[in-house]
């Protein structure tokens, strides 16, 4: 075998080069932005926010947006601004916990599977299909259903609902890979199962994983605020995007603030995230930008 | 065309198959006594809990659960919900009714605007035509349904006063299927535009315009029908999208279908209604996604004849 048979194109691109054409590429500057204001809005949460985001009659009840109050007050006179920025801290939390859960095991799972090949494969893959064919909402309502509810377990529902979606990825990734010849060689070489899979395959698969991973940030965060917008996730008092529409449900017409905010942040944290993985995907696929 | 009926329908009983072993395992899964769960909001001496127990085959090995809850669901027989005292495969067959016209319609109104707009996008590439409905069809994947469903809600029912809200009748149709139409239109649009791009860059279509075919005869005749069969292609996975986002926009608006009903099983922690629905949503998707692959086979000959 000659050098020039080992394919080059998986190659990652090295990573400062990498962040300068996701600063060129006009959705991925704009994705890394709004991504960049959510996490400082995270840290920095008790210093932007005006008022506590708990302390009820901070201001008169269901007081429409005003110099005191940005964007108004709730039902229990709570500043929405200040809720709405320490909602940042929990929609990242959730985010984040949730893609953790859903990319590990999702990534043994398709590492397992991709590799053992025959009858494991098979019924593993047969499972996954079926698991994704539910689609993530039902499943999460499944583990919802088996955990109760609450906010912790909402993010483990989601993190468990989108296994199989991560599964299915690692899988067709591994499926191409094994047939390379750097693979190919070292089960030559007599490499063992376990080396296989860690040293071999998992370093080719991560790349792919982590531009999905940042995709999937969004799914997961409109997956949370769904359910706690139906009450199964977020409790309150607790200040979480979703929860906050629903209770802004029966008081649309005389506090339309109250729906407009919270919804706002949750569509602006999906936008960037979404923008944020285009432009990643972009970077790494050339293809794709010259559309 | 058989062969490929049979391997579709051999495919969703599978899934079928294996939603009944997930179901019997789910509430094994339950920390807890889930008999003493389920009947937490109810006076019940511990004869009785005992009793429930057999009655449910909980006192059984997990094998022989599994059949006798595979040889009811061959019968029929789903169990019976414990807020609702009925049986659960009539509570769901009572409700499908009202999901199955708020999915089909959402999906009507999501293939019609998000096409079209793929469409257009994809023949003005490059333009501010093209950039526009792209920047409209990321802000509503970016948006949650039931958010939209509230603006809507705010905007017609409450600014406009043009639509009653939970008014009943063909008026208490349009927001909940605009609400989930209008947001599966951005998946669609984006999907078509891409779609639609791969194909107006073949070779068939740049010769059709080379032979001097007028353009409205080149889109239509070459251009959209091979167009559609990734599409379509989509369609399955988007019912599935969309009977799962019913469950959350029948909350939005009070819609009574089956995915109001879920919600209430899983606040109630009725695990035979639970149990009952993910089976039957899992078969509505298996079953509507034959339905699609023979769509897809009809349109696209190289699957018709088997290759």
């Amino acid at each position: 075998m000659t050098t020039e048979t080992i394919d080059t194109a998986a190659q990652p691109v090295p990573s400062s080069q990498a962040l300068v054409a996701l600063f060129r590429s006009p959705s991925g500057a704009v994705g890394l932005a709004i991504v960049g204001i959510l996490v400082l809005c995270a840290i920095f949460a008790p210093y932007l926010a005006p008022h506590d985001p708990l302390r009820m009659a901070s201001g008169p009840r269901l007081d429409s947006p005003s110099l005191a109050h940005w964007m108004g007050t709730d039902q229990l006179g709570r500043d929405v601004l200040s809720r709405v920025i320490y909602g940042s801290r929990l929609t990242l939390m959730i985010g984040t916990i949730a893609v953790g859960i859903s990319l590990t095991a999702g990534l043994l799972l398709g590492l397992v599977a991709g590799y053992a090949s025959g009858w494991a494969e098979r019924i593993l893959m047969r499972i996954v299909d079926v698991l994704f064919s539910f689609t993530e909402i039902v499943i999460a309502l499944a583990c919802i259903a088996i955990l109760g509810v609450g906010l912790v377990n909402a993010m483990i529902a989601i993190g468990i609902a989108s296994i199989p979606f991560y599964a299915r990825v690692t899988h067709s990734i591994v499926l191409v890979e094994k047939n390379k010849p750097y693979f190919e060689s070292a089960v030559a070489a007599g490499a063992g199962h376990l080396r296989l899979i860690f040293i071999h395959l998992l370093p080719n698969v991560i790349p792919t994983l982590i531009v999905i991973g940042t995709l999937g940030v969004s799914t997961a965060v409109l997956a949370a605020a769904g359910l706690s917008f139906l009450g199964l996730g977020a409790q309150p008092p607790q200040p979480e995007w979703g929860f906050m529409l629903s209770s802004s449900r029966d008081l649309i017409a005389r506090a339309p603030w109250m729906m407009v905010f919270p919804g706002l942040a949750i569509a602006i944290t999906v936008l960037g995230f979404n923008l944020l993985g285009d432009g990643v995907r972009e970077v790494l696929d050339p293809r794709q930008r010259a559309r | 065309m058989l062969k490929f009926l049979v391997q579709r329908l051999l495919a969703a009983l599978v899934t079928i198959w294996v939603a009944t072993i997930l179901v019997t395992i789910l509430i094994h899964l339950v920390p807890g006594d889930p008999v003493r769960i389920m009947y937490s909001g109810f006076q019940t001496t511990d004869a009785q809990i005992e009793e429930i127990r057999t009655r449910l085959g909980l006192d059984q090995p997990i094998y022989i659960q599994y059949f006798m809850y595979l040889g009811r669901v061959l019968h029929g027989d789903l169990g019976d919900s414990i807020v609702g005292a009925q049986p659960v495969l009539d509570t769901l067959l009572q409700r499908f009714p009202a999901t199955l016209l708020l999915t089909v319609t959402s999906l009507s109104i999501a293939v019609v605007v998000g096409g079209s707009l793929g469409f257009f996008a994809a023949y003005r590439r490059g333009t501010v035509w093209d950039f526009g409905a792209m920047t409209l069809a990321i802000a509503g994947v970016s948006m949650p349904h039931f958010w939209l469903g509230l603006i809507l809600l705010f905007l017609f029912s409450m600014y406009l006063g043009w639509i009653p809200v939970g008014g009943g009748g063909w008026l208490s149709l349009i927001l909940p299927t605009m609400t989930l139409g209008l947001a599966n239109a951005a998946v669609l649009a984006r999907l078509t535009r891409s779609a639609m791009i791969d194909i107006f860059d073949q070779d068939f279509v740049r010769t059709a315009h080379a032979k001097g075919l007028p353009k409205a005869l080149v889109l239509y005749r070459h251009a959209l029908r091979s167009g559609l069969v990734p599409i379509v292609a989509m369609l399955g996975l988007q019912f599935a999208y969309l009977m799962g986002g019913a469950i959350v926009i029948e909350n939005v608006f009070a819609w009574n279908g089956v995915g109001r009903l879920a919600i209430q099983a899983v606040f109630a922690r009725d695990y035979p209604l639970i149990q009952g629905f993910i089976l039957f949503f899992a078969t509505v998707v298996a079953l509507a996604s034959v339905v699609i692959d023979l769509l897809y086979a009809w349109l696209d000959p190289r699957i018709r004849y088997g290759q």
